[in-house]
């Protein structure tokens, strides 16, 4: 690229679309992101609507505005075992332990395949990757085992009873153990921390900092945007999780949300103005959480005066 | 960025605390859940509004209790609560026993497997009748006559049909808790708007072929109504077959008759109806399940089972209509029993306790209780003459439907095969106007197939 | 110091390296050791069983394998689907996903507005999205009736597959959206300044700063995408099981019918099945690993 070369300067094709491009770009960008918002909506927007209609006219118009409107959908859901909120506080329990810990523990495994040599790291990298391509349905009763009832049955030295699994059915500690780290996590923290500049971490080892202390304070730090996108995905995926806490989780008292929400479909037929109303009780506390830790988002390594917002 | 991290640190030690605390709390709660659902369930849907009050009764019960730990897949609230409540009586008269009722509100077959294949099955469980074979011959249930005997049940207090159904090699595995047959709904408006006289439990196909005929008008493109619904649903076609002097199955499972002339026969009689556009699937009017298409008005009839009498009730109270038995072919009557066993694992601790709460649930007290909430049919041939009944002819009809060429929807060990193989058998002749005859060839050679790969 | 005494020094670097970096690993491994290690020795014991669940499982060799390898609903239908579906939604979403986040990141007002919109789809568990869909899409649904058409979209055999697509495609690009907007955002402005100072514009700089800075992120979001396409099956389990007439039925699908579904319960062909399509998997993620990668370029 020669140094002289600038747009107003030469006038080929390319650098007259280049341009008109740059003239245009933001009424395209504004119209392409409302598309993409209208279709992100609609679902959620027509389940509230409906939500708020009377079950026997599921399908009838207006679409846009609940009317003939009613609450009784959402109080069916609420009233109908008197274990809702219990349901809703086993979820939130679940998903904040599994996200802090989870958050944690892949940020430090990121942390080790990206910027850390040692010996059978290729091996163990590509483990991970391939872990996350078995599909979960026939890893479903082998960590059932290891978690309840063990991998071996009767396994006795003398009179002594030996273990061979956590014994941690019907207990929330059993839906939470197996998703405190997740390779998915981990290859996505490994990525980031990858594509981050390294100059930081450079200045902190000249400064005499180990590696922990450097992650501690340097790295998390820096890595915020990415923490919170890796929380928000792991809270949503253990608020939302369903197959493993179904097999699990045994008395009604200690389902999560998902799992007590599914009380609602019929054996026969759903009648769907009860599941829609249901979903929305599922959906409004993760986006609660969204809104509230948004700006965090934004905020990435102002510190540094390496970027601006 | 620190604040967030110690109130994160807060929150989950929080948490944690919260969640061990939290299990040993799960018994009591059930306890008051089981109490507060002590209102007769006499109202058929409106029990929702009732199921409010907690008041917290203390209840002596003895130290030494035997744990039974009963399953079954969660059905809607207010099914959920009858059963509750049925629990709570039971719990009053046998204070020895405590019932932890375990509902299963996901996919039922892969949890059970799963607690099977893990040695953590629940003592007492739904046992569907489709896949009693499978269960049966595995040796995962427990035998009920010496049980049956010490309490002086006896198999013939139940109709025929499903104590059978859920007999293995002489003897009993399941106590049939409720059942559904098919019935003939039809839309008494519209029969009165086309001069018809309603069907009756003597009609036959050929009084069931005008009906459609004159039932159908296709006037309106935007609301076509049809005669007849005729969903390629292996849950329905197998009683034309039955009709029609056939079988689907051999007497043993161990060869099919798909392809046999009768059930070919049958095939081609149930297929004309769309073929001549007096029927219709469901999907053909853009609806997934023909009883909301009943519902609205655009089926004149359908063939479905006693759970669309409450799902019209709570979706479409206005509409006007009766039920009767299916109507008979040139082989005579024919219905399928859908019917769901209480069962006991072979592997259960304490056998004798397991069958005081079946024997409870199953008795007659029990069953008229059921009965009378208008959920399910009661299984006891007791119960044929009572009031409840008399006064609900829909539910009558399917109640009747048990005893005349009735066959328990049940396969053998392929089940699942020889649905998909009826199912798509008929979505061939529908959708790609493949004739019957090469259509349930096809299916017959993959139901056999299947069959030689399951031995 | 001597050339001997300066090797021991890196050895010793080395190795308190390697203790620091399995410090870091241990949470990670201890998960991987106890439930992927052990569920993945026990797939395949089971791979070379029959096995129905019900009582234990029985030595069979390698029938399950020749099985498998030769039944007509893997080979004809789940094969085909799968791949058909992992070559349509993978770029699709992908491209989706990374023009929202390059819009999102050009400095336009309402940013904050656009992100929770994009985020809505992805927060809702994909059961309870199914669900949704399937009343939003059923024939007398809103979306016919907002576009008036009267397409029977889940029980065509036409159109059946491509809604699935559809569903998948609305439910992730949320989340991919996210993830490459952070992506984008840790690319430093003075790389952009640097390369503008050089006489590059737009769509240079694009080619030359955002896309190479992008690389691991991009193989990122494609290599989960293709995992997880692989993998589908929430929303083929919600809403149509497979059919009409198959056309729905995927790899993983019929490891689920063949283990939990069936009343002929074929767990041991199930665990063949998932081997096979972990296999695949890994050779496909490995392939692009190289083209998206580059052989050793990810570190600067």
């Amino acid at each position: 690229m020669s140094a002289t070369s600038s747009s107003r300067d030469s006038n080929s094709l390319s650098d007259r679309f280049i341009a008109l491009w740059e003239r245009m770009n933001r009424p395209v960008y504004y119209v392409i992101l409302i598309i993409w918002a209208i279709i992100a909506i609609a679902p959620l927007y027509f389940t509230l609507v409906f939500s708020f209609k009377p079950v026997a006219s599921i399908y009838d118009k207006p679409l846009y505005f609940p009317t003939p409107f009613t609450l009784e959908n959402f109080k069916t859901v609420i009233g109908a075992f008197d274990l809702f909120p219990r349901w809703l506080l086993n979820s939130a329990v679940v998903s904040l332990v599994v996200t802090v810990l989870r958050v944690l523990f892949c940020a430090m495994g990121g942390y080790a395949f990206a910027r850390m040599e040692f010996p059978l790291k290729n091996l163990l990298f590509s483990a991970m990757l391939v872990s996350m391509m078995i599909p979960g349905q026939v890893t479903l009763i082998p960590n059932f085992l290891v978690i309840g009832p063990g991998i071996l049955r009767n396994l006795k030295i003398g009179d002594i009873s030996i273990p061979t699994g956590f014994g941690l059915i019907d207990n929330l500690a059993g839906v939470i153990l197996p998703g405190i780290v997740a390779a998915f996590g981990v290859f996505m923290m490994t990525q980031f921390y990858k594509s981050l500049p390294k100059e930081l971490e450079e200045a902190a080892m000249l400064d005499g900092l180990g590696r922990w202390g450097i992650f501690f304070r340097v790295v998390l730090p820096i890595s915020q945007t990415q923490l919170l996108t890796l929380a928000l995905l792991t809270f949503q995926g253990s608020w939302n999780e369903f197959m493993w806490p179904l097999v699990i989780l045994r008395t009604p008292a200690n389902f999560t949300l998902p799992i007590g929400l599914q009380w609602f479909r019929g054996e026969y037929y759903t009648l769907y103005s009860i599941v829609l109303a249901g979903s929305l009780f599922n959906t409004i506390p993760i986006l609660i959480l969204f809104f509230l830790f948004q700006r965090y988002f934004v905020q990435g390594i102002a510190t540094t005066g390496m970027r601006d917002v | 960025m620190k604040k967030i991290y110690s109130a994160m640190s807060v929150l989950v030690l929080l948490s944690m605390i919260l969640a061990a605390c939290a299990t040993p709390e799960a018994e009591r709660i059930i306890e008051t859940v089981i109490q507060t659902v002590e209102v007769p369930v006499v109202e058929t849907v409106q029990v929702l509004s009732t199921v409010v009050s907690t008041q917290e009764v203390p209840v002596e019960v003895p130290a030494e209790r035997v744990e039974i730990r009963l399953s079954g897949w969660a059905s809607s609230p207010s099914e959920t609560a009858l059963l509750e409540s049925l629990l709570y009586r039971f719990s009053v008269e046998n204070p020895d026993i405590n019932v932890r009722y375990e509902p299963i509100t996901g996919d039922y077959g892969q949890s059970m497997l799963t607690m099977i294949a893990s040695g953590t099955e629940p003592d007492v469980f739904y046992l569907d009748i489709s896949v009693f074979p499978t269960y049966s011959q595995e040796g995962v249930l427990l035998p009920l006559d010496d049980l049956m005997a010490s309490t002086g049940t006896s198999a013939d207090d139940f109709i025929p049909a499903l104590i059978d159904g859920f007999s293995f090699d002489g003897s009993v595995y399941g106590i049939p808790k409720d059942f559904n047959t098919l019935g003939l709904f039809y839309n008494k408006d519209m029969f009165d708007a086309a001069g018809l006289d309603y069907p009756t439990d003597d009609w036959t196909w050929d009084d069931l072929r005008a009906a459609a005929e004159a039932l159908t008008d296709l006037t309106d493109p935007d609301r076509p109504i049809y005669g007849l619904g005729v969903p390629p649903d292996a849950g329905r076609f197998p009683i034309f077959v039955f009709q029609n002097g056939g079988s689907i199955m051999n007497a043993d499972f161990s060869d099919t008759l798909l392809d046999s002339a009768e059930a070919v026969g049958a095939g081609e009689y149930y297929t004309s109806f769309r073929t001549d556009q007096i029927g219709a699937s469901p999907a053909d009017v853009g609806e997934g399940w023909q009883g909301t298409v009943f519902g609205k008005g655009q089926f004149a009839m359908v063939y479905e089972g006693g759970w669309l009498i409450p799902y019209l009730t709570d979706q479409f109270p206005d509409i006007n209509y009766d039920v009767v038995v299916p109507p008979a072919g040139p082989g005579g009557e024919g219905n399928l029993i859908f019917t769901v066993s209480w069962s006991i694992s072979a592997n259960c601790l304490h056998p004798e306790e397991a069958w005081r709460v079946i024997e409870f649930l199953t008795n007659e007290a029990s069953q008229t209780t059921v009965l009378e909430s208008g959920f399910a049919l009661p299984t006891r041939i007791s119960l044929q003459d009572s009031e409840y009944l008399a006064t609900n002819s829909a539910s009558a009809a399917i109640f009747r439907g048990a005893f005349n060429g009735a066959v328990p929807f049940m396969w053998g060990v392929v089940a699942s095969d020889v649905n998909n193989g009826m199912g798509q058998g008929i979505e061939r002749v529908y959708l790609e106007g493949m004739s019957v005859a090469d259509s349930f060839a096809q299916s017959a050679a993959e139901i056999r197939a299947a069959i030689e790969a399951s031995r | 110091m001597t050339a001997q005494a300066l090797q021991k020094q890196r050895k010793h670097r080395r190795r308190s390296e390697a203790l620091v970096a399995y410090s870091f690993l241990a949470p990670y491994m201890f998960v991987f050791f106890t439930f992927t290690v052990f569920a993945i020795g026990y797939t395949v014991y089971l791979s070379f069983t029959r096995y129905n669940l019900l009582r234990p499982p029985e030595w069979w060799g390698l029938e399950g394998w020749k099985r498998v390898l030769q039944d007509d609903l893997f080979l004809t239908k789940a094969l085909p689907n799968t791949f058909k579906y992992v070559l349509i939604v993978v770029p699709v979403q992908t491209v989706i996903s990374l023009i929202l986040a390059f819009a999102m990141d050009q400095k336009l007002r309402f940013r904050r507005f656009f992100r929770t919109m994009y985020y809505l789809p992805s927060v809702t568990s994909s059961v309870v999205i199914s669900l949704i869909f399937i009343w939003l899409f059923s024939p007398q649904g809103v979306i016919n009736q907002v576009f008036g058409l009267h397409i029977n979209w889940l029980n065509d055999v036409s159109t059946a597959f491509p809604t699935i697509m559809m569903v998948n495609i609305f439910t992730t690009t949320g989340t991919l959206m996210l993830i490459f907007l952070a992506g984008l955002q840790d690319i430093p402005t003075t790389l952009y300044e640097a390369a503008s100072i050089d006489g590059a514009n737009k769509v240079q700089s694009l080619l030359y700063v955002t896309v190479p800075m992008l690389r691991p992120v991009i193989f990122f979001v494609v290599t989960t995408g293709v995992i997880g396409c692989f993998q589908v099956f929430d929303q083929i389990y919600v809403m149509t099981n497979g059919g009409p007439l198959n056309s729905t039925t995927t790899v993983a699908y019929v490891i689920y019918k063949w283990a939990f579904r069936d009343t002929t319960i074929k767990m041991g062909q199930a665990a063949v099945v998932a081997i096979i399509l972990t296999m695949i998997i890994m050779v496909i993620t490995f392939l692009q690993r190289r083209i998206i990668e580059g052989s050793g370029t990810s570190e600067k």
